[in-house]
């Protein structure tokens, strides 16, 4: 630590060891070169997909379970990303979700109705639902987290009894028992049709992602403008805003591309006694709200990750706990924090999948954590610590929800598909080091 | 609010704990009584263990004079094994076990022989003759399933939506249905799509809803009926169903009795829900245990039969009967106490059935 | 202890020191890594601090940093007793620090390891990249002009890169009191002469100074008083002027005030 004549060995400054060489298109435009990677990956894998289904796979039907499907895991994902960059793990996520699941079916079937004598739909008690599970979720998150940070248990080991707390906590709120059904409102936000923007609101929100974007990108541009920053060429900015919002539009469109089931729809159309026509009444379904919920949560978290003290103190401790504590950061608070997070994500994802399943039962969310982390990982988190992306743990997430449904689809049996999902984990995570390898 | 909360998680850990302790289970603690039973759970993660199979052992048992010592191996069979042998330790007289990973059990078993101490499977057999196995038929309980759902719906499309690959329940199951809807296949009144029958990661609700959606998507929704192993899976069935508008429309049959299972009977999104009364099948191994405690001899034991297991082992077993319930015979679910009309009748309107008022 | 008193330092008036270590004691599990050591810096001084591996330089100086309070003693800071408990306790008396491992987050870029802790924010409490990028651009361009990789994080630059976002940190927030740990070990030659030279700039802006080197030459060149330490114990602190080298080196080998230092002793060194 202390003096040591070692011998002068470092490189000169401005010798550019590692500078990345600036001349690709990627770089030029900006984009993270392994994002837009995983993205042509994913759409390799879509296409093989509905080749292999006979033209099953890309249809709106598909895409739009698809998106459904993946939600939970991507909720999760988000938070999990986080807890990995600063070296910690959570394995406590699945029991958690278990736990939150009860509560939040209990409340609404049983608790809130006898305390109160409020029938099952009784208005506004969704909300009271989901903020106390939400609130269930983020103190266990914080416990856990205490003990984690304040206590210095590691997190394997904390989160590994909590796997176990919780799944046992879970049984013994009702003995097991399956809670359903649950609040016909509360279910509008595990999806389905009628848990569903619609063709106007799913534009409405295209619309605003669209401006909000071009107005970042104008924005960042000013900015740097201002202080004198070298800017990208105006064609960059220009492409970026229009690939961005045409990855949005069709998204959209195909969202909006797929109707209504048609015994829904007739149902609809003799309730409000709207005349169906020959062809049946086509409704479009738009973007399910659980998919809503998930892209305003990887937005929120995107936003926390980059643009926060905390997000960039997380990525400091994940990059050196040592330095983050030299600089004077709260490690443990930071640390404390991104557990609160954890559990409070993990209960949303509870109310994602309860209020999809129509029912609150014992073993839910059973193996979750793997899925997770798998996702994440996936998704170019490093299990080392101090690198990960929000986007790439969602993408990664969808990638994994991608095989499970497209392998059902051809018929491809419950083994196998663990067998391909354990490959495509080895892959990624071996391409990614590779890549890494070569760069450095 | 969330500090009440934490002290009520709290409770409930400290609850687990003390259940999870090698004395939990009887008032006895093990000292009292001549007749010392040991039960191995594979594990309580199930609706029905803590609420069903153990108050119908404690009571066959306390009736008997029996002391019971029992213990959770949260389905490790690791876990189990030590756990098996903590039970010998202990010096019981009779084992029953619930076994969380046939296969691996076999060692329990032979340490208990060893040891000369009569063995009872509960509910999972075991591919060892000295061991009498007990359950509830669960060929009875496919065929059972299948023969409401070919009732209700004798053509068409069928899906089979399995339990978790690689154990041996989906296995009986997947036997009796195959007894009751191999001739109508062979008629061609029954169809199953390729790609329609699916095994179900951990059992999971949530996984046969996804597994569902796709089949639905992959079929046009051209199906007319569904063979689920359990009723939490027929219970995301349903839901993948409801998101098509398809619900009560297809056939949908599962097992286990669930309270929410047997409401929807009762809503008539689904057809049949087979229920093994498990405080029925902890009682008969209570009753079982007592006898052994008398006489070791398996055999010997009110209601075995001689039977072989999948491996081929001749060996005993006493097989209860499994109830089906559907819209017909409701109020056999309310004979049991099973569950209360609230329950049975939640959101079912009026008049639609004789039992919902 | 007549021969070791310190010596009064050039610019010395009748203000109290800028910082007085008083009896310092750092203790690991029974050993005292630092036992009973006082030191003092005054503005615009630089008090180099050397001595062999173990010597407690380094544990002396982490005990001013806030990064590992000492067990006992006393800290003055314009003659004020403090408390420094925590890195930031340092930073708020003006305290910065270059540490030998530079304690930079490798996988983030120079703006954000130089406001690590202290970022600057927009009014709504998001982070202000852009400011921060433009004050690490500014200060950046005077210590290290050739400096251009802002967007990438610091694990992919070179040494001196490194070491000069580190110096970056400590000079951008107008310090008082600055603690360089081997700031040159990593550093070739162009650059070790720019930390010299910016070394004199600081101390002629009247920034107090402790430099921590193995490099007695070094020490020699920038220094105006020299610190010298012993397997935890402080050998004695000398006028840079009235000592030459030789005898600094006989002080930290030998662990004796110079003059207690026999001749055949010296000659050791010597040769």
């Amino acid at each position: 630590m202390t003096t040591q004549a070692e011998p002068i060995e470092a490189p000169l400054a401005g010798e550019p060891r590692g500078e990345p060489v600036r001349t690709s298109l990627l770089s030029t435009l900006g984009v993270d070169v392994r994002l837009v990677g995983m993205v042509v990956a994913l759409a390799v894998l879509w296409i093989a997909f509905n080749f292999l289904s006979d033209g099953r796979f890309l249809t709106p039907r598909n895409l739009w379970n698809l998106s459904v499907q993946s939600a939970a895991v991507a909720v999760m994902t988000t938070g999990m990303v986080l807890i990995i960059v600063s070296r910690n793990i959570d394995l406590s996520i699945g029991s958690i979700l278990g736990f939150t699941a009860m509560i939040v079916g209990l409340l609404q079937a049983e608790w809130i109705p006898d305390l109160l004598g409020l029938p099952l739909n009784a208005p506004g008690t969704w909300i009271v639902v989901v903020i106390l599970g939400i609130l269930v979720g983020a103190v266990i998150g914080g416990l856990q987290g205490f003990v984690i940070a304040f206590i210095g248990v590691p997190s394997f080991v904390v989160t590994l009894g909590g796997l176990l707390i919780w799944r046992g906590a879970a049984f013994a709120l009702a003995s097991g028992r399956t809670i359903a059904p649950l609040d016909p409102t509360y279910q509008l936000l595990g999806g389905g049709p009628q848990g569903s923007l619609g063709a106007t609101l799913s534009w409405v929100v295209a619309g605003i992602a669209i401006v909000a974007f071009a107005i970042g990108l104008v924005l960042n541009r000013r900015r740097r403008r201002r202080y004198g920053f070298p800017v990208r060429p105006v064609w960059a900015d220009v492409t970026i805003g229009i690939i961005g919002s045409l990855l949005v539009a069709v998204a959209v469109w195909i969202a909006n591309a797929y109707p209504w089931p048609p015994n829904l729809a007739e149902e609809y159309a003799i309730e409000n006694g709207i005349p169906i026509p020959p062809g049946g009444l086509i409704i479009p379904t738009g973007i399910a709200y659980p998919v809503l919920i998930a892209i305003g949560i990887a937005v929120l978290m995107t936003f926390i990750a980059k643009r926060r003290r905390f997000g960039r103190y997380v990525y400091s401790i994940g990059g050196n706990p040592e330095a983050a504590i030299l600089a004077g950061i709260n490690t443990r608070r930071t640390i404390m924090k991104t557990f609160i997070l954890m559990g409070a994500l993990s209960s949303i994802a509870a109310v994602i999948i309860t209020a999809r399943l129509n029912a609150s039962t014992l073993a839910l969310g059973t193996g979750a954590e793997l899925q997770v982390i798998a996702a994440a990982v996936i998704g170019g988190t490093s299990l080392a610590g101090g690198i990960g992306t929000i986007a790439g743990g969602v993408l990664g997430a969808v990638i994994m929800q991608s095989l499970s449904t497209g392998m059902t689809l051809i018929g491809v049996d419950n083994a196998q598909q663990d067998m391909v999902a354990g490959v495509v984990l080895i892959v990624a995570v071996g391409f990614d080091s590779w890549l890494r390898r070569r760069r450095v | 609010m969330s500090i009440r909360r934490t002290t009520a998680a709290l409770a409930v850990l400290t609850m687990i704990l003390a259940a999870c302790g090698p004395s939990g289970g009887g008032d006895g603690s093990g000292a009292a009584g001549d007749c010392h039973v040991g039960m191995a759970w594979a594990t309580f993660q199930e609706e029905r263990y803590g609420l069903r199979d153990l108050p119908g052992l404690e009571a066959a048992l306390e009736a008997g004079g029996a002391t019971l010592t029992d213990n959770d191996a949260a389905n490790s069979a690791e876990t189990q094994a030590s756990n098996v042998e903590a039970l010998l330790d202990a010096g019981i007289d009779v084992l029953i076990l619930n076994s969380a990973e046939p296969e691996s059990s076999l060692q329990s078993v032979e340490a208990a022989v060893d040891a000369g101490i009569p063995i009872i499977a509960y509910d999972r057999e075991l591919e060892s003759a000295d061991a009498l196995f007990m359950t509830h038929d669960n060929v009875g309980v496919g065929r059972m399933i299948a023969e409401a759902v070919t009732e209700a719906q004798p053509t068409g499309n069928y899906a089979i939506i399995k339990g978790q690959e690689g154990q041996t329940n989906p296995l009986f199951l997947r036997q009796g249905f195959e007894e009751v809807i191999a001739p109508l296949i062979e008629a061609g009144d029954i169809t199953i799509p390729e790609g329609a029958e699916v095994y179900t990661d951990e059992w999971l609700p949530d996984n046969a809803q996804d597994n569902m959606e796709t089949i639905l998507t992959a079929n046009d929704n051209d199906i007319q009926a569904v063979l689920a192993q359990n009723d939490g899976m027929a219970g995301g069935v349903i839901a993948a169903l409801a998101a098509q508008g398809l619900d009560g429309e297809v056939a949908v049959g599962g097992q286990d009795g669930d309270k929410a299972a047997i409401n929807r009977v009762a809503l008539g999104t689904q057809v049949v829900s087979v229920l093994k009364d498990a405080t029925e099948l902890g009682t008969a191994a209570g009753e079982a245990a007592l006898q052994l405690c008398e006489n070791p001899d398996i055999s010997a034991v009110e209601g075995a039969v001689e039977s072989t297991t999948v491996g081929g082992i001749e060996g005993y077993a006493v097989l209860l009967d499994p109830l089906p319930i559907t819209r017909d015979n409701l109020q056999a679910a309310l004979d049991l106490e099973w569950l209360t009309v609230e329950e049975l009748c939640a959101d079912v309107p009026s008049g639609t059935v004789d039992e919902c008022p | 202890m007549t021969a070791t008193e310190p010596v009064k330092p050039a610019t010395s008036g009748s203000r109290p020191p800028l910082v007085e270590m008083r009896n310092i004691r750092v203790s690991f599990g029974g050993v005292h890594a630092v036992d009973d050591v006082s030191v003092d810096l005054h503005a615009g001084e630089v008090v180099g601090l050397v001595g062999g591996n173990g010597a407690g330089k380094s544990t002396l100086i982490r005990a001013l940093s806030g990064a590992h309070p000492p067990d006992e003693g006393e800290i003055y800071i314009d003659g004020e007793k403090v408390s420094i408990s925590s890195p930031q306790d340092a930073r708020n008396l003006g305290i910065e620090t270059i540490y030998q491992t530079l304690a930079l987050a490798d996988n983030v870029d120079a703006a954000a390891n130089l406001f690590l802790g202290r970022e600057l924010t927009t009014r709504l409490g998001s982070l202000d990249d852009a400011a921060m990028e433009s004050a690490t651009r500014e200060v950046m361009g005077r210590l290290n002009p050739k400096f251009k990789n802002f967007k990438v994080p610091v694990a992919s630059l070179s040494g001196g890169q490194r070491q000069s976002v580190a110096i970056a940190r400590a000079v951008h927030f107008n310090a008082r009191i600055l603690i360089m740990d081997e700031p040159t070990a990593a550093l070739g030659p162009a650059e070790t002469e720019q930390v010299r030279d910016l070394v004199s700039q600081l101390k002629a802006q009247g920034i107090g100074i402790f430099l921590i080197s193995h490099d007695i030459h070094d020490v020699f060149d920038l220094a105006d008083r020299i610190s010298v330490m012993h397997t935890g114990d402080l050998v004695g602190t000398v006028d840079k002027d009235k000592v030459t080298k030789d005898e600094v080196l006989a002080m930290i080998i030998i662990g004796k005030p110079p003059e207690q230092v026999s001749e055949k002793e010296m000659a050791q060194i010597i040769h």
